[in-house]
């Protein structure tokens, strides 16, 4: 064993306590919030303009602290979630390529019908695939492509799905996430291509789109509470320090009863929010407590379009039919947990496949070969299960 | 039983006299028992050749939610008919060789762990049954369904030969429990009872 956990035993002690410490401090925190939260509940249309220019959650018409209660959803309705796993390309391996595989679930609630899963493995190794604007893809460019490929399989499960109450389900942020230092056209080509997937699904018609964010860990609820009780005076919020900073919106919001939500509010998150708003696609959150009555408070944010925000009846699908899929596995969305297993691919499989790839390569007379940094790993790591 | 060599599961523990191979599948692709096996052995191409003598579903974390919960009919026919499910497979040995060089003994070495497991093929089950020398290391193994496993592994050998090949191989294949049984008249009795070609009366 490498790892000297016996040095570590006085850290861990360490940070156990320092845990909770902050725990304790937190609860305090949770409360002044709370308490902002009911004194500036109706102040949000005049804070609205500068919790847009101070990065804030931006109010949206409702009182701070509303509590919505669990709407009913339709007897019949679907919903489709996607997930996305990879196979990183390796420099020291006998080939360079990648693989994306994306899993997907469309599940018919009240039909009694078998759902549909399904994984749809990709494998990319030619120079176009390799190559993006002169950088390799790998790291956050792959990651990039994985939630493309996310997306536009949901987009095509959409268009196959008779017209129905239908929600599409991705798991987490509903902003794609690409690293500030890659040049703003790539950027830019990047998120058009991911919104035009939004589009598609838009252009159903019935659909809801919907992010899931598990354990969230955003604090814009409580940037705009401190921007409130500094009179909405943006140049003193960003001078003066946040005392929620750190401050989790779950730990805000877990008074929220079981099924409730929370106000609905607009993101600023995000470097290229100007192609969201502009094409109606302006991210919009909620908080919703999906934890069944009696148990433990579960607190997850729901990230929707701003066409999905605009409509109630397919906002009030998505906080149904997240909370109903949500109390079908406890605490996470049924489809996105069968998504995200169809998707994942485990070590023996990323095995088999690096066999599948070496005998094709044998058989087209090359001799494929690990590099020495590879062969070096294989030989000190191979067996070492404990 | 295959003729297409999709490999089972991997090796997780292994001895002379048996092993285990774990592997998640689809529900109605789960292994029969009494089927023919085969494992690489620690000799190149050479195999390890046994009976499967149990089939295990494993604990499933994910499944277990839903036990108490009374899950709606899509998540259960989701989970039956979507899902794969975790299990064990333990195979007893009966033989290793290659080709049509095969022992009918305890292999000297296990196979190494880690290794694929394989549905032997009708051709392999059809060459591994010309010979009975097995039968002995089936009926002695301690601690298993002993005479199940022998008259299901036989009833699968004889579906692998073409239709008018199976009496035969039955009545052959009776001839020599007989002959191994034949200090224990109700054994044998309970066990032809097993094999006796499907259709024929009592």
């Amino acid at each position: 064993m490498t790892l000297e956990l016996s040095r570590l035993t006085r850290a861990v002690r360490e940070m156990g306590q320092a845990l909770a410490g902050r725990e304790r401090a937190f609860s305090q925190l949770v409360q002044q919030a709370r308490a902002w939260l009911a004194e500036f509940a109706d102040r949000g249309a005049e804070l609205a303009r500068a919790a847009k220019e101070a990065g804030a959650a931006v109010p949206t018409g409702e009182p701070l602290n509303l509590v919505g209660a669990l709407p009913d959803v339709p007897e019949r309705f679907t919903v489709i979630g996607t997930d996305g796993s990879q196979v990183e390309p390796d420099r020291h391996g006998i080939a360079l390529y990648y693989l994306l595989n994306v899993g997907s679930l469309v599940y018919r609630h009240g039909s009694g019908q078998t759902p549909e899963a399904c994984s749809v493995p990709r494998l990319y190794h030619r120079d176009a695939d390799l190559y993006d604007g002169g950088l390799q893809v790998a790291g956050n460019l792959l990651d990039v492509r994985r939630t493309q490929a996310e997306v536009q399989h949901l987009a095509d499960l959409v268009e196959a799905e008779p017209a129905g109450p239908t929600l599409a389900l991705l798991d987490g942020s509903l902003l794609l996430w690409i690293l500030e230092n890659l040049p703003s056209e790539i950027r830019r080509e990047k998120v058009q291509a991911y919104l035009g997937q939004f589009g598609r699904i838009h252009e159903k018609g019935d659909v809801a789109l919907a992010g899931f964010v598990s354990r969230p860990r955003a604090d814009e609820v409580g940037r705009l509470l401190h921007l409130a009780r500094l009179g909405g005076d943006v140049q003193a919020a960003r001078t003066e320090p946040n005392p929620l900073g750190h401050l989790p919106d779950r730990a805000v919001f877990s008074f929220l009863p079981p099924g409730a939500r929370s106000a609905l509010f607009a993101s600023t998150c995000g470097a290229d929010r100007e192609l969201y708003e502009s094409g109606g696609n302006g991210v919009c959150f909620f908080y919703v407590n999906v934890a069944a009555e009696g148990e433990d408070v579960v607190i997850g944010r729901v990230e929707v379009p701003a066409w999905v925000a605009e409509r109630p009846e397919l906002l009030a699908l998505v906080h149904g039919g997240v909370v109903a899929q949500c109390r079908i596995a406890g605490g996470f969305p049924y489809v996105l947990a069968r998504a995200d297993e169809l998707a994942y691919i485990s070590g023996p499989e990323r095995e088999q496949l690096n066999e599948m790839v070496a005998a094709a390569l044998l058989a087209e007379g090359l001799r494929p070969a690990l590099s020495s940094k590879a062969q070096y790993k294989r030989m000190t790591r191979r067996g070492r299960a404990w | 039983m295959s003729n297409v060599e999709i490999p089972v599961g991997r090796v997780l523990r292994a001895s002379t006299r048996g092993f285990t191979v774990g592997c998640r599948v689809m529900q109605p692709d789960i292994p029969a028992f009494g089927s023919f096996v085969r494992a690489e052995a620690r000799t190149p191409e050479c195999s390890i050749f046994g009976l499967i003598t149990d089939v295990t579903v494993e604990d499933d974390l994910f499944v277990r939610r839903f036990i108490i919960a009374d899950p709606p009919e899509e998540v259960v026919r989701d989970q039956r008919e979507n899902r794969q499910v975790p299990i064990e497979v333990s195979v007893l040995a009966v033989g290793y060789g290659q080709g049509d060089d095969v022992l009918q003994r305890i292999p000297p070495q296990p196979p190494v762990t880690m290794d694929y497991l394989h549905p032997c093929t009708a051709e392999q089950v059809v060459g591994f049954t010309r010979c009975f020398d097995y039968f002995r290391l089936v009926l002695d193994a301690p601690g298993i369904a002993a005479d199940e496993l022998l008259a299901a592994s036989l009833q699968i050998a004889a579906r692998a030969r073409p239709p008018e090949e199976r009496e035969a191989f039955l009545v052959d294949a009776g001839r020599e429990l007989a002959r191994l049984l034949s200090a224990d008249l109700l054994r044998l009795d309970r066990l032809l009872q097993q094999i006796r070609p499907q259709g024929e009366g009592r």
